[in-house]
């Protein structure tokens, strides 16, 4: 029954969302409605989930002296203060949640992004070698493309801009292209199995 | 031999430096080189000039302080432009930590050309769950956000009156840095309810965006800071604002870290060309 009951469920509502996106009658988008209401819900469920799971995680950190726990410790005091705020004293323009937004969240999240221009140059020119054609050919792709790409390229020639679009919508969209529809088949191939009761690993572990 | 041994083995404190100079020259004596607009930024451009005097522009705000320099110098020049041609914006977003930058822009751009709240733009903010919001403010906005960022019902908000879904948005753009981002608003907006949407998008994931630009599915495409600076000539360029632009300004420090990183690979490749007989020897 543990199982039954969740693998009938996912059944039902996977052949009926199925059924349901090509059928317009009130009743069907009546029915629509309220599923999005569920999920909805649910979702936001998850939220709580998640802010369980987050604390769960790092008070047992706290607690067990792992390493690093005094991070725990400052990620517990933002999770609570940051709730306290914005929950007491609003979200909106000139409130403590847009200044702690904009004086602490934007430095630091912008500080960790930037550092990344840094790591890429260096990592770019240890390891980006024409050991093979193929990586020949991707060296020089990468070179017209990031050149073709900046106002420079075109002051170098006026062709550059032209070769990187071309690059970028050819080869680069052909095999984009692919790509998206084999994840998109494999998407669909998983969906089946599980609406079918194939596929049940999200159910998770423990009896059969 | 050993020249081109210490060209393979460049320090990276070195690299640091002198990639940290290259930024910073520019961006305080800039060289002035201008980003001509692509076909990509202008559907998006003339997408926004045609929608109608009254009508909405939607944008999503799906990024967060990381991807600033890329899109938010895109969310203010589309603000710029929707604003001084009187169109309405509803502002929204699909990522939280996006949702003060939204607030940011709102402020300062909204300033500029005395733009009222509630009348003439609107911030709904954010929403638990990507599926059911995107879905259901298909079927009626005021389901998947009966109150704006604010808490104010929409039904109080004048500017809300005429729009009820998808029918009434003539364009909807998405600032995307991820996902959830401008595919999750093409499989469900514009799939099942026929959503016109174009994108904007961060340099290192443009070139997924294409496949989408070829189908139709997206109108048009800012990316990276290049798609902001060309948003922002267009819209210098017709006239809508004389306001500073920050992607423009710094589109001259891109151009010198893109070529000193060419600089890097050519000097690495050469070093690797003329020392891999003494490697592989070493080797056996």
């Amino acid at each position: 029954m543990q199982r039954t009951l969740p693998l009938a469920i996912c059944f039902i509502m996977g052949i009926f969302m199925m059924v349901q996106f090509f059928v317009p009658h009130p009743i069907s988008t009546n029915a629509y409605d309220i599923v999005l209401k569920w999920i909805l819900i649910i979702s936001i469920f998850a939220l709580v989930l998640g802010v369980g799971s987050l604390t769960m995680h790092h008070t047992t950190k706290i607690r067990r002296k792992v390493s690093g726990w005094q991070f725990s410790i400052i990620t517990i005091i933002a999770l609570v203060v940051t709730a306290v705020i914005g929950l007491f004293g609003g979200i909106g323009r000139g409130s403590w949640l847009q200044v702690i937004f904009r004086n602490i969240f934007v430095p630091v999240n912008s500080t960790m992004f930037s550092i990344l221009a840094f790591y890429m140059a260096s990592a770019a020119y240890r390891a980006f070698r024409a050991r093979t054609k193929e990586a020949t050919i991707l060296l020089i792709a990468a070179f017209i493309v990031m050149l073709g790409m900046v106002p420079i390229g075109s002051a170098i020639s006026k062709r550059l801009p032209e070769l990187a679009e071309w690059i970028l919508t050819v080869p680069n969209t052909a095999a984009k292209r692919g790509i998206i529809f084999g994840i998109a088949l494999g998407s669909i191939a998983t969906s089946l199995k599980i609406i079918l009761g194939i596929e049940r690993g999200w159910l998770g572990g423990g009896r059969s | 031999m050993k020249f081109f041994q210490a060209l393979g083995k460049i320090d990276r404190k070195i690299i640091f430096i002198i990639l940290s100079v290259v930024i910073i020259i520019p961006l305080l004596k800039p060289f002035g080189l201008i980003s001509r607009a692509s076909s990509r930024a202008e559907a998006i451009f003339n997408a926004v000039d045609a929608i109608p005097v009254g009508k909405p522009l939607m944008i999503s705000i799906d990024f967060d302080p990381g991807s600033m320099p890329e899109l938010y110098p895109m969310l203010t020049a589309i603000l710029r432009h929707a604003f001084a041609k009187d169109v309405k914006v509803v502002l929204l977003g699909l990522w939280i930590t996006g949702m003060g930058l939204g607030e940011q822009a709102l402020e300062t751009v909204s300033h500029e050309y005395n733009k009222v709240y509630g009348k003439d733009y609107v911030f709904l903010g954010w929403k638990s769950g990507v599926l059911p919001v995107v879905l259901g403010m298909g079927e009626d906005i005021r389901k998947a956000y009966p109150a704006d960022y604010y808490g104010t019902p929409l039904e109080s908000l004048p500017m809300m009156a005429n729009i009820k879904n998808y029918r009434d948005v003539p364009f909807f753009i998405s600032l995307s840095a991820g996902t959830p981002g401008y595919e999750s608003w093409i499989a469900y907006a514009q799939s099942r309810y026929g959503l016109k949407i174009g994108a904007g998008v961060t340099a290192v994931s443009a070139a997924d965006a294409y496949p989408y630009l070829q189908t139709g599915q997206l109108t048009g495409m800012l990316g990276g800071m290049k798609g902001a600076s060309e948003y922002e000539f267009l819209v210098k360029e017709k006239g809508y604002s004389q306001q500073s632009s920050p992607a423009s300004q710094a589109m001259d420090s891109q151009s010198l870290a893109h070529l000193l990183i060419l600089i890097l690979i050519v000097l690495g490749n050469v070093g690797y060309f003329f020392t891999r007989k003494t490697i592989s020897k070493g080797a056996k």
